[in-house]
């Protein structure tokens, strides 16, 4: 666990470090990438996270809102999170330009189990934008990838024009080592790739639970149905994994709202087995 | 350790510790009860509870985190250091200072809210016996004695002459240590203080085991949380009445060129408390009124080892659809 508090000395929890906007990449219509350098050299140097940990992310004077790390902690060079335009804080980051400053409170919650999925096989299955917290660990899981068995990602999205990180699936289909899977629900006259939604094409992939574990996040419908699926395979609550994205304000398990029965997303999560929240996930997610 | 004082005494003791620091009392605003700067009036016999709860006084309902500012154009966050301030706070109920407790933990941990641990930390708690059983309340059955607190610094007991204390702390001890205004007095004197409560029930009205036991059983069955819930109407008065409610939002007021962030009550009775922009998993009433019963009775003892109530009865009282949780904890603890 990484849970303390890396809030400067003097300032309160809820006080955000200043980070600045290095690059903005457009993801698609709706979703950009941002790329943020720490204002403060001293904050940069003492900062650490690891994957599967999420930020507040603040527009000043719009409001806060929770995105994931989507960078890995093994390139420390500047921290990425993405975002898609829904509400009005993240229309307000939308409007932002490189060089602006932006916010940042974090890292918060747990992470992927890195220690438990060393030697294993791993099957990554995303959903949109729920790719963001994948490619966290898939860059981390990459960067050691002596210690890893055979990796697969399966990525959906609605439709071609949905793909996000289009340039890290270009990268990993070109890695011999990874075996990579693109599928969209509605394809168009240029799409080469899979069409059908995620949990169909993953039992038509059908990976072996044997010695593997199974990290997936994507929209609540999606990973509800590929928990099933994966059951279906042979995977075991315990070999399955998953992040969860619930509303959130604080952050640290205060506020109030992310609970799903006693469970805080933000605390007690985002990471989670679904071994943990079986009985949760059909109810209140 | 038990000491005494007269009425006339108190008054004075309290006007002493003015020099020191800030003191607060029950007064009368707009005709209903609440805490406020002591002016030396005379203050209430047998005052039965302020209408808000005390833990405005802890989690402010509007409080600025911190600010920011853009001299000569570039943004500057600026710190707002909590209160160090003291002060007193005299008349609090059994039922809110247990309840000022049980949050204590929500804020503390890895990620400390400086503002609410400072406020608790910069308050001394005098307490004072129940003589009058608030409506609504149902605090016997949460396994609160209404004339007995170890949630105060300093806990009085009423008599005709004046007040008998119990101290409780050290910070309260502190307060009346050689100060001649107090005279001795027993256990025994304590105990004979113990007065008769107007109003109060000879029965408990549950068990409160049965209704822990009776949350693990019921939290799955809908029709029971909707056959409950059905007079709700949203408004959320129970979440800003209760002495426990905690939940927040965080917001921005900026004007141009600064603004700040604000922690501000808000209510899980609100479809917005949890809606997100494709999903909201308590869109249904049914499930809010579940969540704000379930975090009391079955989430919060899984998490703090405590039930997060203390029957102080505000939300059966003033629910504007005469809602009685007292009925729903008996549903529940069947």
């Amino acid at each position: 666990m990484n849970q303390v508090c890396q809030c400067l000395p003097g300032t309160s929890i809820y006080q955000p470090h200043l980070m600045e906007i290095v690059k903005i990449i457009a993801e698609t219509e709706d979703t950009k990438t941002f790329h943020l350098q720490f204002q403060d050299p001293a904050v940069k140097e003492a900062f650490s996270f690891l994957s599967g940990q999420f930020a507040e992310y603040s527009v000043l004077g719009e409001g806060e809102a929770t995105f994931c790390i989507s960078s890995s902690p093994t390139r420390m060079d500047h921290l990425e999170f993405s975002v898609k335009r829904v509400g009005r804080v993240t229309q307000a980051l939308h409007h932002l330009n490189t060089g602006d400053a932006v916010g940042f409170r974090g890292p918060y919650g747990n992470h992927f189990p890195l220690d438990r999925m060393k030697g294993k096989n791993l099957v990554f299955i995303g959903g949109g934008i729920g790719l963001a917290p994948l490619r966290s660990l898939i860059q981390n899981v990459l960067d050691n990838r002596l210690d890893y068995g055979e990796i697969a990602i399966l990525y959906g999205a609605r439709t071609p024009q949905d793909l996000c990180f289009k340039y890290d699936l270009e990268a990993w289909d070109q890695n011999p080592t990874v075996k990579v899977i693109t599928t969209v629900d509605a394809g168009d006259k240029t799409w080469k790739g899979k069409v059908g939604l995620v949990p169909i094409t993953l039992e038509e992939m059908a990976p072996s639970p044997n010695n593997a574990m199974a990290i997936t996040c994507g929209p609540p419908i999606m990973i509800r149905y590929t928990l099933i699926a994966l059951e279906k395979l042979g995977f075991t609550p315990p070999q399955i994994w998953t992040t969860l994205e619930m509303k959130m304000k604080c952050g640290v398990g205060k506020c109030g709202r992310c609970n799903i029965g006693p469970l805080y997303v933000c605390k007690d999560g985002p990471v989670f087995s679904f071994e943990e929240i079986r009985n949760f996930i059909s109810d209140e997610f | 350790m038990y000491k005494k004082i007269s009425k006339e005494k108190f008054l004075q003791w309290l006007s002493r510790l003015k020099n020191q620091s800030q003191v607060l009392a029950p007064e009368r605003e707009n005709g209903l009860w609440t805490y406020g700067e002591w002016k030396n009036q005379d203050l209430p016999e047998r005052f039965p509870n302020s209408r808000l709860s005390p833990k405005g006084l802890f989690l402010e309902s509007l409080k600025p985190l911190f600010s920011w500012n853009s001299p000569g154009g570039s943004l500057q966050v600026n710190s707002i250091p909590p209160s160090h301030s003291p002060r007193v706070i005299f008349g609090i109920k059994a039922c809110d200072a247990r309840a000022i407790r049980i949050l204590e933990p929500v804020f503390a941990g890895n990620f400390p809210d400086g503002f609410f641990l400072g406020n608790l930390a910069r308050t001394v708690l005098l307490g004072i016996a129940c003589r009058v059983q608030c409506p609504g309340s149902f605090c016997r059955e949460m396994g609160i004695d209404p004339q007995e607190s170890a949630n105060c610094d300093i806990f009085f007991r009423e008599t005709l002459e004046g007040k008998i204390a119990k101290m409780v702390t050290e910070k309260g001890e502190d307060l009346v240590e050689g100060n001649d205004l107090w005279v001795e007095s027993s256990p025994e004197e304590w105990e004979s203080a113990r007065k008769e409560i107007k109003g109060q029930r000879e029965e408990l009205r549950f068990d409160l085991e049965k209704v822990k036991d009776g949350m693990a059983r019921h939290f799955p069955e809908e029709d029971l949380w909707q056959r409950v819930s059905a007079k709700c109407i949203n408004c959320g008065a129970c979440t800003y009445l209760c002495p426990t409610c905690h939940c927040f939002d965080l917001g921005d007021l900026q004007v141009p060129g600064r603004g700040a962030r604000f922690r501000s009550w808000d209510s899980c009775a609100y479809p917005s408390f949890t809606r997100m922009p494709v999903h909201n998993p308590r869109e249904e009433k049914w499930r809010r009124y579940r969540q704000r019963v379930g975090h009391k009775f079955y989430f919060y003892p899984q998490n703090f080892q405590q039930v997060a109530c203390v029957g102080c009865g505000r939300c059966v009282a003033h629910c504007p659809v005469n809602l009685d949780l007292r009925e729903v904890l008996l549903e529940v603890a069947r």
